[in-house]
């Protein structure tokens, strides 16, 4: 299975993509949603997306807009990953068309039980 | 009439809480405790203690605006914003940091505890990106919470400070 | 380091018979981290110490201990999902088709550590049924009154939401209290949390339609597991559920359930007659 990791931050990314690749993906990285966009309309669709909020360009939120509106990325499940924590955007990013939603911090822990809920597990997890 | 000055009329239209009114430092310090575990590694705490002064500061931070203003502010030495950059790159960190990578996982700290620091506070308010160097000044010295903490035996603190000028007395 | 290689893999087995779960080598200080604080709680300022004697003079409670700070110390909501699933898919259609209106059904969480399950199962209901708050009513019962305290708190925080609690849910249960989220009042209101020793006679409970027992039984020998199981029979329904731990089974402890395929989970059933 291969993922798409959106964070303006180097040091999140490669947290997140070292946790992804150890569950078995294949990833790739973007600085920021307008990034993440290119990467897509380059034809490297990918089973999942981790995307943060707050970015320079284009902000999380407007890229989940942006993809929602596309037919053609309809199956690509978008996991936010970030620290904004408040109730009210939680539900705004489910409203935008995110399916999950995990606040930072987090453990590998965290990342790993939610793709269990969504089915994205590509293997047989250890602790 | 006799009126006295109980407070209550400077909380009208014109007055806004200051932080104290609104956190605390044991929560403060648990927003940073859980980033630490999560970020830096399961076995790093940070011990709520003074330790020395910091030489060569550092600092990273986020503003909130919102119903309260101000900013979220990492500060600590430059030598142990290293070892904290190290210890979030793992193995992917290079052999000479750069500048850049301790700007990186540095703000990167300063997002994730200022974005829950703001997600604790009421009402809803925005959150920027992160920046590095020299801390902004406390404008309003009631307007500031503050934490001092130890990591690896060296001083980090964290101060929530207002972005704006205490309000005149009446 | 403290922890000796022979500590080391004793846990490593004791986790993996109780939890199926994987404790690779190089976890050492994982372990060692985890178990300090239940260390010095019994006394010990040493994780092998402890180790070494609660290896040598067994008890349920200590090993009760290490494999849950190994393996659900930040309990996850719907970690095994299978036998939540099972009680919408399946069970509550029976229920509610075998009760009158105006029944209360009634649900316990035995064990509930700090109340993730009791939360679960109270969420999943809400959900499904539009007068769930009079409708059902939740009992979560627990040894430790630490734990039965955390789960009438019903606060958690931000790292355990983080562990497999679905976002919509979290959105539609929850509301935000300072750093922590706590359960929404009238999801609290529907749970009722006790201590209860399960190793000792009930005090007077139920008669309950569906029982979540998992993960206890492994804990203890089998008188023990055949008296607890007696002991729950008498206070469910005739036609109740209970639900056990995927490593658990009634099959060769007590012959007086009938074990059922629900989904990709087992449910037990008292047999009648028995």
């Amino acid at each position: 299975m291969r993922a798409l990791v959106i964070d303006d931050s180097r040091a999140m990314r490669r947290i997140v993509t070292g946790i992804l690749e150890g569950l078995g993906y294949e990833t790739q990285q973007a600085g920021h949603g307008r990034e993440g966009l290119d990467v897509l309309e380059g034809g490297w669709v990918p089973e999942l997306v981790c995307v943060d909020w707050n970015m320079p360009v284009m902000d999380g939120l407007q890229f989940v807009s942006a993809v929602r509106s596309n037919p053609a990325w309809r199956a690509m499940t978008i996991m936010m990953v970030t620290s904004e924590s408040e109730h009210t955007q939680i539900v705004r990013a489910l409203a935008a068309g995110a399916h999950e939603y995990v606040i930072k911090p987090f453990t590998a822990d965290a990342i790993r039980d939610k793709l269990a809920l969504l089915g994205l597990l590509p293997q047989e997890a250890v602790l | 009439m006799t009126t006295i000055d109980t407070g209550e009329r400077r909380r009208g239209a014109e007055s806004r809480p200051v932080i104290t009114e609104l956190i605390d430092g044991a929560t403060i310090e648990s927003i940073a405790q859980d980033a630490w575990i999560a970020l830096v590694g399961e076995e790093e705490v940070l011990v709520p203690l003074p330790g020395e002064p910091v030489t060569d500061p550092v600092s990273s931070w986020v503003d909130v605006v919102g119903p309260w203003t101000g900013s979220v502010v990492l500060t600590t030495g430059r030598r142990t914003a290293e070892e904290l950059t190290r210890a979030l790159l793992q193995e992917h960190s290079p052999e000479v940091l750069e500048d850049e990578d301790v700007a990186d996982a540095f703000g990167e700290i300063a997002n994730v505890v200022g974005g829950n620091v703001k997600a604790a506070l009421p009402g809803s308010s925005g959150l920027s990106l992160p920046d590095v160097g020299e801390a902004p000044a406390p404008r309003n010295p009631d307007d500031v919470c503050r934490v001092d903490l130890l990591w690896r035996g060296e001083t980090v603190s964290i101060s929530v400070q207002g972005a704006l000028p205490a309000l005149p007395a009446h | 380091m403290t922890l000796t290689t022979t500590s080391f893999d004793w846990v490593r087995q004791l986790v993996h018979r109780e939890s199926a779960i994987v404790l690779q080598p190089g976890k050492e200080y994982l372990v060692e981290a985890r178990l300090l604080p239940i260390a010095r709680q019994a006394g010990l300022t040493d994780v092998s110490q402890f180790v070494e004697s609660v290896r040598t003079r067994p008890s349920p409670d200590n090993t009760r201990a290490i494999v849950e700070a190994l393996t659900t110390n930040e309990t996850s909501w719907f970690r095994d999902g299978d036998p939540f699933t099972a009680l919408t898919s399946t069970v509550l259609p029976s229920l509610l088709a075998a009760r009158g209106p105006s029944e209360r059904l009634q649900i316990w969480s035995a064990a509930c550590s700090s109340g993730q399950e009791a939360y679960t199962i109270g969420m999943l209901l809400e959900d499904a049924l539009p007068n769930a708050a009079s409708r059902v009513a939740i009992t979560a019962t627990d040894i430790s009154r630490e734990m039965v305290e955390r789960t009438r708190a019903g606060r958690f925080s931000q790292l355990e939401v983080n562990r497999g609690l679905p976002a919509p849910m979290l959105v539609r249960h929850f509301v935000r209290a300072g750093n922590e989220w706590e359960v929404a009042p009238q999801l609290r209101r529907m749970v009722t949390a006790s201590e209860c020793n399960l190793a000792a006679p009930l005090p007077r409970m139920g008669p309950f339609d569906v029982v979540y027992l998992r993960n206890v039984l492994i804990y203890f020998d089998l008188p023990t597991k055949q008296a607890i199981l007696r002991r729950v029979r008498d206070v469910m329904r005739p036609d109740g559920w209970l639900f056990l731990g995927a490593a658990e089974t009634t099959l060769g402890v007590d012959d007086s359930w009938e074990r059922v395929v629900v989904g990709r989970s087992s449910a037990y059933r008292p047999l009648k007659g028995k």
